[in-house]
């Protein structure tokens, strides 16, 4: 019998295993540390045990219900044997083997409704983000909670979707929402004591440089939002993080200029949050298209030498390659037909637009609609084929605007919007793009999923996996995208596949709706 | 705390058919003062079930003025209270110290980040617990509670992994050791599980320590309330017409 004097003596001799920079460099394997794998963002796993040959073998494993959950959007972390998934304000710790609960958090008051899309890890200690704007820090095999950290006022409006990202110790951290009039903040904090060490302001303030490019006061109510996970590397010790849209949304009159630094990536130093560069996708936006999609960084042969790339697809149209030492434009191309608004890009990336081609009083069709071309859901690159898999939307809208004001407090601030253009019919389709040409290499339709759904896992098996808002969990052959798979899940499914590994077999876990699913090949019991 | 007292008078004259006497026991009706969980927990949600009853329950309309509800509304509340409503005396700073030393009690339980993780975190037991349920805690055997079961596991090599179980079903079972490890097997994977039926907290405490000691540590924890405790909210919403 176990006697509390005995484990008294025991409790403080060791520590858990410690999540540090060098395991966070690693390629993606047996673990899945971040939001979108790795701190290059492609989102492609070493692992291979699953492969084009046996995918169609692929069952539920297991299956974890999360109560009160709805359209969840987190995307798991697998540490040490143990699955990290989240809804907003609370975290579930599963054996990611079984999908059994060891610990759970739940953090009220809960002020405001929002997604949360994740967890990170640091140290003995994962980390995630409340709808009222605070960094917590659990005890990753207790879920204690160690601290908690406020980074900005849910008061005025601000929450906190996205997942960390933790370089170095520095916990990274955004805010939503930008079609709110609220300016967007980029803040570190200390892993080890929430202390803020720096905050980069995502519009800039009078006597900064860009700020010029917001006509009169409209800077203060701007949005430029840090509502999804951004990239990091290591050799640059730069942050790549993309920058939401616009405030307000449709009607620029009132903000003339190219309104720096929204629908931009901004490039920043890791250890200070100053800025070495920037590129903007849509200068002067009134469509709502944020530029949040993921910056994959990508080291490739591209015009002759190797170079350090950034790879983007926006919801403005276009595929975009990036120099990331520089910031320096290398290639453009679009990723969907249905592109009215430009008639394509100068030599320096910048749109070419086609006059009257922006919401007007009485309503102008326009396309890619506001929704995007693509959207938040993750991309992937796969460095054997060569291709960059993205989720792409064919439609249009007829977008008008108003003269809608700001009000402080976080009220909506869009000035009006879209609607479904009637003769346009949107299309969901997962596509393949080459990543040094834009080339499309093939494509496969979301056949009625009028919503882009969830995103995309790669892997060194030949197998692209993608999650459909109409509920279907498919695989498709890298190279072809010839489904290999498909498995109803029964729920909408809003967020991205991840895949692990636990002695000797690979899981892929998906969050759908109100479940997380563990995937492996079919073994018999 | 006069309000209280004259919600404990009406509640005397008007509910006890029902509720019991002191709404400590129930007989036709809930304790409206005991353990279970209740869906009504506002004053807003308990005023509205005296004033315009349950509909399709045995609970009427009072038919008391809105101040006499009020009153009981008070007296509800207070025999509801957690911990962290009352002022419990003591000298909150000493009992931190007890906790932390002579207590042993940082051993196993966190409080604000510090302390050991086998045992509920206390950060918030002053919102979570009634005064009588922490003093009980203390100082009465108690099972020990989903997650904190004492276990003893070996492992199919022969190893033996000492710690509470955070989860167990046939074919699985996740310790956390002494140590502070997390074990996750299957259950093809060892030989036995041994369960402890006591939990790992003593019940002695009252007797280790000297009374005011005791004292001391009673009003330090009587005042941990970082948040609301998750279980208060539930069913919050249920509650309405």
């Amino acid at each position: 019998m176990l006697r509390p004097v005995a484990f008294i003596v025991l409790s403080a001799a060791t520590l858990p295993a410690q999540i540090g920079e060098k395991q966070l460099r690693q390629p993606l394997g047996e673990n899945w540390y971040e939001y979108n794998g790795t701190y290059d963002s492609r989102r492609h796993s070493e692992l291979k045990q699953i492969t084009t040959a046996n995918v169609g073998s692929l069952v539920p494993s297991w299956i974890f219900h999360i109560p009160n959950a709805s359209r969840l959007q987190s995307v798991p972390i697998v540490a040490n044997g143990v699955m990290y998934v989240t809804q907003e304000n609370e975290i579930y710790a599963l054996d990611a083997r079984t999908g059994r609960q060891i610990w759970d958090y739940h953090r009220v008051p809960a002020y405001q409704r929002a997604p949360n899309r994740g967890v990170a890890i640091w140290g003995d200690k994962v980390y995630f983000t409340t709808t009222d704007n605070y960094l917590i820090a659990l005890n990753a095999v207790s879920g204690n909670v160690i601290w908690e950290s406020k980074f900005a006022e849910y008061k005025d409006g601000y929450c906190s979707p996205a997942a960390p990202l933790i370089v170095k110790g520095k916990v990274i951290v955004g805010v939503a929402f930008g079609d709110r009039g609220l300016n967007g903040i980029l803040s570190a904090l200390d892993a080890t004591t929430g202390e803020s060490l720096w905050t980069f302001h995502a519009i800039p303030k009078p006597g900064e440089p860009g700020n010029e490019t917001w006509s009169g006061d409209s800077w203060k109510a701007a949005g430029g939002d840090t509502w999804l996970t951004g990239s990091y590397d290591p050799e640059l010790n730069l942050l790549y993080w993309p920058i939401g849209n616009p405030s307000p949304d449709f009607n620029g009159d009132v903000r003339k200029g190219d309104n720096l630094y929204s629908d931009s990536v901004v490039a920043l130093d890791l250890d200070t949050g100053k800025m070495k560069w920037y590129f903007q996708f849509t200068p002067h936006d009134t469509m709502d298209w944020d530029s949040v999609e993921i910056p994959m960084l990508i080291d490739a042969v591209y015009g002759g030498k190797p170079r350090k790339l950034l790879a983007h697809t926006d919801r403005n149209g276009f595929y975009y390659l990036l120099d990331r030492e520089t910031g320096k434009f290398l290639h453009g191309s679009p990723i969907v037909k249905k592109l009215n608004w430009a008639s394509g890009l100068t030599p320096e990336g910048r749109p070419i637009r086609i006059p009257g081609m922006e919401p007007s009083l009485k309503g102008t069709k326009i396309c890619p609609n506001s929704s995007g071309a693509t959207n938040w859901i993750s991309p992937a690159y796969n460095p054997d084929t060569g291709y960059i898999y993205f989720v792409a939307m064919e439609g249009c809208g007829i977008a008008s605007k108003n003269m809608e004001s700001f009000r402080p407090g976080g009220f909506q601030y869009r000035a009006t919007g879209d609607v479904p253009a009637p003769d346009e019919k949107s299309r969901v389709i997962v596509r393949a793009i080459d990543m040094r040409t834009g080339e499309l290499k093939w494509e496969q339709e979301r056949a009625a999923a009028h919503n882009f759904g969830g995103g995309l896992l790669s892997t060194a098996g030949g197998v692209v996996f993608s999650a459909d808002f109409e509920g279907q969990f498919t695989a498709m052959d890298a190279k072809t995208g010839k489904i290999l798979l498909h498995f109803n899940t029964g729920q909408r499914l809003n967020s991205g596949p991840m895949t692990y590994g636990l002695n000797g077999r690979q899981y892929v876990g998906l969050t759908a709706g109100s479940d997380v699913i563990g995937f492996s090949l079919f073994e018999k019991q | 705390m006069e309000v209280v007292s004259q919600g404990h008078e009406l509640f005397n004259k008007s509910c006890t058919a029902c509720h019991g006497r002191d709404g400590t026991q129930g007989d036709r009706a809930p304790a409206l003062g005991a353990a279970r969980r209740y869906f009504r927990l506002s004053e807003a949600a308990i005023f509205d079930a005296i004033k315009n009853g349950i509909p399709g329950s045995a609970m009427p309309a009072s038919g008391l003025s809105d101040d006499e509800v009020w009153r009981i509304v008070a007296y509800i509340r207070n025999i509801r209270s957690t911990a962290s409503d009352n002022d419990v005396p003591g000298n909150v700073q000493n009992g931190m110290e007890i906790y932390l030393g002579k207590g042993k009690c940082a051993s196993c339980h966190m409080i604000r980040g510090q302390g050991g993780l086998l045992g509920p975190d206390l950060s918030s037991v002053g919102a979570q617990l009634s005064l009588t349920q922490i003093r009980d805690a203390l100082t009465k055997p108690s099972p020990p509670q989903e997650g904190y079961v004492p276990v003893q596991v070996t492992t199919r090599s022969g190893e033996v992994i000492k710690g509470v179980a955070k989860n167990e079903d046939a074919f699985s079972i996740d310790v956390l050791d002494t140590n502070g490890k997390l074990h996750l097997f299957t259950k093809a994977e060892i030989q036995n599980v041994v369960h402890n039926p006591e939990s790992f907290m003593p019940h002695d405490v009252d007797k280790t320590l000297t009374p005011s000691e005791f004292q001391d540590l009673l009003a330090m924890l009587s005042r941990q309330a970082r948040t609301k405790v998750h279980r208060e909210q539930q069913g919050e919403n249920e509650v309405g017409r």
